[in-house]
């Protein structure tokens, strides 16, 4: 048994997934219906993006990452700010917005893996997210929100956790 | 079959079936509880409701998705208040014989009440006593989850002191699952409170809170003359807090002794409490 | 009532503050558990804070057990609004003197129920 990784190793994405959904309809209510998306495996996010991350490491390792489309990330930072529709949020909103997003996914996919562990603060990036090359992916949603598509993926360290 | 005749015969299903009453103006309602039911058969609301009359599963479905209550822990506080400070220390005076409680939450929805009720109990219940909690709901699926004692993350955060959370809760992946010893006390049993109650016992407290709302008139004075046996002499009933025997029939009104504890009007039994004087018997009810 | 709003992000701060506005608290923010002190120091004190725990500078459990050590803040009430949601964490910050936890994401309602389980808010 020794060779192989613990089951707990990566979250399930049936839980990635209500974990997700769980912040969209707390953000937005009714309106926070994600709905999936057919993305063959092994394709990058295929939008002009905003993308966070956030790292967990203790009893578990890994890296979050949510990935959104340009419009996406404004009509969601517009909601979470309530900007009157006329306004534009600025680039430093979305990034705070994006930011508190993978914060609240990051935080409780720490709460179902094996702890104690400490979640980093988030790091935001105007662009695709940059996946380290010794990590591995282990775990991707595709979802779309009012026609716009978003990503959530979970890497794990590839060499094992130390 | 258009929105209004499958409006009127989902009504009729649940009346039928359950006693409840779904009367134009909770259109809204239906819908949106039925609607997910019938995404999930890839039919239209119509088509759906079409096809209840020859499913008996989704039939099931359909009661269970239209007879749930909204639930929350601690609803309203002042019942559970009312409870510690003033119910219990009565309740508790008048069997140091027995030491033992039997309460009864009725139409029990996801178990909510009853393991509020049974925290409270936990932390209040002198040693050497012990209490049993029967939880009954029309929905077989809202009492599988009261079996099962788990929560979501969503639920745990409403109503819940921190201190129970993490007191009473043990994190189950995503869910939250309450302790054994509480899950234990707690017995679940089918139950449609329009008809008769049977193998129940009887008990010292009765919760039958926000689900008389649901029943017409004729049946609301049904449960109420029928939950009298039910309860201990010196027992109490909580209704809901816009519920009231008041609009009852006369009998029923004076069956029900109206309690003021604090904020909380308890019920109970008057005939047990003010024995009736062999002159008076005579003159009847 | 008054309510100081803790938390890294703007856009928490804006929701939280929607929700308590709407409830008739005055509301004051800060950016990190430092800033929170130094306003505190300063003379606003609130009646209560919701207060996330990771944040620069200082983050929201040592911000608690600060607040906790100054005997004049002790009808502060604390209340932890935080996405840190292991078992350990919440025992772990109940134990430094926060009153009430709200794990996020939250819908309004669960911050309204909390703060009127703490008596801010009439049931």
């Amino acid at each position: 048994m020794s060779a192989v990784l613990p089951e707990a190793e990566a979250p399930e994405s049936a839980d990635l997934l209500a974990v997700t959904e769980d912040v969209w309809m707390a953000l937005l209510g009714d309106d926070g219906v994600l709905l999936p998306r057919a993305v063959p495996p092994g394709s990058p996010f295929d939008a002009t993006a905003w993308s966070a991350a956030t790292t967990i490491s203790g009893g578990w390792h890994g890296v979050v990452t949510v990935e959104l489309d340009e419009v996406l990330a404004r009509r969601l930072t517009t909601r979470m700010l309530a900007l009157p529709a006329e306004e534009e949020a600025s680039d430093s909103d979305v990034a705070d917005a994006v930011g508190e997003l993978v914060n609240m996914v990051g935080g409780n996919v720490k709460s179902l893996m094996p702890g104690p562990s400490v979640l980093s603060l988030p790091a935001v990036a105007a662009g695709r997210a940059a996946f380290s090359s010794d990590s591995a992916l282990a775990c991707r949603l595709d979802l779309v929100w009012q026609d716009a598509p978003v990503r959530v993926s979970v890497h794990v360290p590839q060499e094992g956790p130390r | 079959m258009t929105t209004s005749t499958a409006f009127a015969s989902v009504s009729a299903l649940v009346r039928r079936e359950t006693s409840m009453v779904y009367d134009e103006g909770k259109e809204y309602l239906v819908e949106a509880r039925l609607n997910p039911l019938a995404a999930a058969r890839g039919l239209g609301l119509e088509e759906y409701v079409a096809r209840l009359a020859f499913d008996a599963d989704e039939r099931r479905k359909v009661i269970d998705a239209l007879t749930i209550n909204e639930t929350s822990w601690f609803r309203d506080h002042t019942p559970y208040q009312a409870f510690t400070e003033t119910m219990l220390p009565a309740l508790l005076e008048g069997r140091q014989v027995t030491r033992r409680l039997r309460i009864w939450s009725a139409a029990c929805s996801s178990g909510q009440e009853a393991y509020s009720i049974a925290m409270l109990l936990d932390q209040h219940l002198p040693a050497g006593w012990s209490y049993e909690i029967v939880a009954t709901d029309i929905s077989t699926a809202m009492l599988e989850r009261v079996r099962a004692g788990r929560y979501s993350q969503v639920e745990v955060n409403r109503g819940l002191p921190a201190t129970s959370l993490v007191r009473y809760f043990t994190r189950v992946g995503r869910d939250w699952e309450i302790a054994e010893r509480l899950r234990e006390r707690v017995t679940v049993k089918h139950l449609n409170l329009a008809a008769p109650y049977v193998g129940l016992g009887t008990f010292d407290l009765i919760w039958l809170r926000n689900v008389l709302i649901y029943f017409d008139a004729p049946t609301k004075a049904d449960i109420l003359r029928r939950m009298l046996p039910m309860l201990a002499d010196d027992g109490y009933l909580l209704l809901g807090s816009s519920e009231t025997t008041l609009d009852m029939p006369a009998d029923l009104t004076a069956a029900w002794q109206r309690e003021q504890i604090g904020r909380v009007p308890a019920y109970r039994r008057a005939s047990a409490r003010t024995p009736l004087t062999p002159s008076l018997t005579s003159t009847g009810a | 009532m008054r309510a100081m709003i803790i938390d890294d992000s703007r856009a928490m701060r804006s929701i939280l503050r929607r929700i308590v506005t709407d409830l008739d608290f005055e509301t004051s923010e800060a950016e990190h558990g430092q800033a929170a002190l130094d306003q505190m120091r300063a003379g606003v004190v609130p009646d209560v804070c919701l207060v996330d725990w990771n944040m620069p500078v200082m983050d929201g459990y040592t911000f608690i057990t600060e607040v906790r050590a100054n005997p004049e803040w002790r009808d502060v009430t604390l209340m932890m609004v935080t996405t840190e949601s292991e078992q350990r964490q919440i025992v772990r910050a109940l134990a430094a003197g926060a009153h009430e936890y709200v794990i996020k994401p939250f819908t309004p309602d669960a911050i309204v129920d909390k703060l009127s389980l703490l008596g801010l808010v009439p049931a």
